[in-house]
């Protein structure tokens, strides 16, 4: 047999160094290391704060997602609010990551004064138990002056709604009766909350 | 058979648009039945009505829920030459570009992770010895590892029966493999000697690591099954253990695109693969916003 | 119709009431519609299988749109020439310079009506509207 039978088993990363110094691939090896340690999320904090490389945030992001308490996720919410997109989309795909640890900074989230936060924060509340969602998305519908912040809100209702939900959608369809994508979304989203199946045995 | 259709078309549609997201699985209009006679089985096995209940369980996941429904719509068995487009694609393309960027005499190494209980690892040993012309003049090393040990113990066993090797014709089964009693056959000694497995979770840096750099890992039906903080963290854990320019196999119903931006998407004739980018290793191409366009 | 099954369109948005929006309309209008939630998603299945229209979407996870719509117009030649429609809430000067150089072949903003869609993805498939 040509193939061959021993392992030729290589170095392994070298040991973490200092976070936010030395190469990339250096900075990558030792944030990635950083979520196993005690102190970890203090590393990640620091990392994060003065991280450049878009991989290396990643994985900063990961570690943080890893930790996944209410304390890791306080650290990626200020980044929803960056005017840099792709960290933006960085910080919600971290947080859609930590449904749980996100839960208690949702209310605050979709009250906030940034239309772009409250957008992306209506993703987040998919991750909620159903009833929770409901009702936040619909208490931010009613209040909601934003279009899109609306037209995300329903995107998450067309999932988890709940029939106590169809009010408020029908309400926010009063206020957009001019915009034929959202008469279509709130259509979509009431059908299906409202969709009675068929009889079952 | 009575079938009452216990699920109206938009809560069909609802399901199917989560299992998208979920997996990237998209189930078009024709696949809708399929979708449907499949809720109906899950909701009786369970005892949970109505759909709505039952969706809301399946979207927690309770008890392993997505898997247990994702497999209805994947072939959850492994056999041999199970995906073998990818195994062309390795002998034709994928080893050939590796052997340019290596040195003369380095070993090509070759991870089969997961590698349930070993149909995969021996599949590629066995493909590369039909199909590689160069197999006689290279050093592959070949590895299979699993998360449970139950398996890599068989899979060292290397007995199959009839199922796993339906596959392959038999004239590979007698060349690689000999009887071993009713229905059964063992792997012969040389092509077990040929692969080595050992246990590893994908998901712990300190167990990949402990493998070296590999220049191609299959990682096939795992990845769909995590939730998003453990797939980002086997993603990464992954693009580690691969050597710059390494690629990835997935399985056909998997995409990278769920997961992470940290590999290229490559276009071969017979398959589409992810490769760790060559400089830098600055995958995340889909993120950062540098402006170089 | 009979010209129009012919045109395989790309739509990649991340919600799916929108995809399910455009794909409504260009279906009944008679486009072949298959769908992407991001940038990675739409290569692949751009390598996979060519389309003759994407339909762009800027904000979206893994790989935002003008991320994409870089990284389509470095692919092989089939795949980089295909006409890119970018769809945004964004309506700022910025956003369309950035989604021009970036490769799109023509912007929109949010919100668009099914028809005014229909009419953009026939002109830019060639086909008279
Ligand atoms: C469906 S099998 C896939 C086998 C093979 N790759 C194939 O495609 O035919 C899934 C395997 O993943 C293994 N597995 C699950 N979680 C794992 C983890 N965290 N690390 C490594 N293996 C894991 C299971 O033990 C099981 O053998």
């Amino acid at each position: 047999m040509p193939l061959v039978r021993k392992p030729s088993s290589q170095a392994p990363a070298a040991a973490p160094l200092a976070l936010g110094e030395g190469t990339s691939e250096q900075r990558w090896s030792a944030v990635r290391a950083a979520a196993d340690r005690p102190d970890g999320l203090a590393l990640l904090a620091d990392a994060l704060s003065r991280e450049s490389d878009p991989r290396v945030r990643e994985a900063i992001f990961t570690g943080l997602a890893r930790l996944a308490t209410p304390e890791s996720a306080a650290l990626v919410v200020p980044y929803l609010r960056s005017d840099d997109a792709n960290l933006r989309t960085g910080a919600v795909d971290a947080l859609r990551a930590m449904p749980q640890a996100c839960r208690p900074h949702l209310p605050t989230l979709l009250a906030d004064g940034d239309a772009d936060v409250r957008l992306l924060s209506c993703e987040l509340a998919r991750g909620l138990p159903d009833e929770e969602a409901n009702r936040l998305l619909c208490d931010l519908l009613e209040r909601e002056t934003e279009r899109n912040v609306c037209a995300a809100a329903i995107e998450v209702l067309a999932e988890i709604g709940r029939p106590e939900a169809v009010p408020s959608l029908v309400r926010c369809g009063t206020r957009f009766a001019g915009d034929p994508f959202m008469i279509f979304s709130l259509k979509v989203a009431t059908e299906r909350i409202a969709a009675p199946a068929r009889d079952r045995r | 058979m009575n079938e009452v259709d216990p699920v109206s078309q938009e809560e069909l549609r609802a399901i199917c648009e989560f299992l998208y997201r979920r997996t990237g699985m998209l189930f078009g209009e024709a696949k809708r039945y399929y979708v449907q006679r499949r809720i109906s089985d899950r909701m009786n096995a369970l005892g949970i009505a109505p759909f709505r209940t039952y969706f809301a369980y399946l979207r927690s996941d309770a008890d392993g829920e997505v898997e247990k429904f994702v497999n209805a719509f994947t072939v959850n068995e492994t056999y041999f030459y199970r995906e073998d487009h990818q195994l062309r694609c390795l002998s034709s393309d994928l080893l050939a570009e590796r052997v340019r960027a290596k040195r003369r005499g380095e070993a090509l190494r070759i991870w089969s992770v997961p590698c349930a209980t070993g149909e995969e690892p021996y599949s590629i040993a066995i493909w590369l010895l039909e199909n590689w012309p160069e197999v006689d003049v290279q050093d592959i090393e070949i590895i299979g590892s699993d998360i449970d040990t139950q398996c890599t113990a068989a899979a060292a066993e290397g007995e199959y029966g009839a199922r796993a090797l339906m596959r392959l014709s038999p004239q590979l089964v007698e060349k690689y493999f000999v009887p071993a009693g009713k229905d059964r056959w063992r792997v012969v000694p040389e092509l077990r000697q040929s692969v080595q497995f050992s246990s590893a979770n994908i998901t712990k840096a300190s167990e990949t690591r402990q493998h070296g750099l590999f220049d191609v890992i299959f990682c096939r039906n795992v990845l769909i099954y995590f939730d998003d903080a453990s797939r980002r963290v086997a993603a990464e854990n992954l693009f580690e253990a691969l050597a710059p320019g390494g690629f990835i196999c997935l399985g056909h119903t998997e995409s990278m695109s769920r997961i992470s931006p940290l590999f290229e998407v490559r276009r071969f004739p017979d398959a589409i693969v992810y490769q760790r980018p060559l400089i830098g290793g600055n995958g995340a191409g889909g993120k950062g916003g540098h402006s170089n366009g | 119709m009979a010209e129009t099954a012919s045109k395989r369109i790309l739509v990649i948005d991340d919600a799916s009431l929108v995809r399910r929006y455009y794909r409504d309309a260009l279906e009944r209008a008679g486009f072949e519609v298959d769908e992407a939630l991001n940038g990675v998603e739409a290569l692949e299945k751009l390598l996979a299988e060519p389309a003759d229209l994407l339909i762009v979407d800027v904000n979206m996870p893994q790989m935002d749109g003008i991320t994409f719509l870089r990284s389509l117009r470095r692919q092989a030649p089939p795949i980089a020439s295909i006409p890119a429609l970018v769809i945004s809430t964004e309506a700022g000067p910025h956003d369309r310079r950035a989604a021009r150089t970036a490769g799109a072949n023509f912007y929109l903003v949010k919100p668009v009506a099914q028809d005014t869609l229909v009419q953009h993805v026939s002109i830019m498939c060639g086909l008279s509207a």
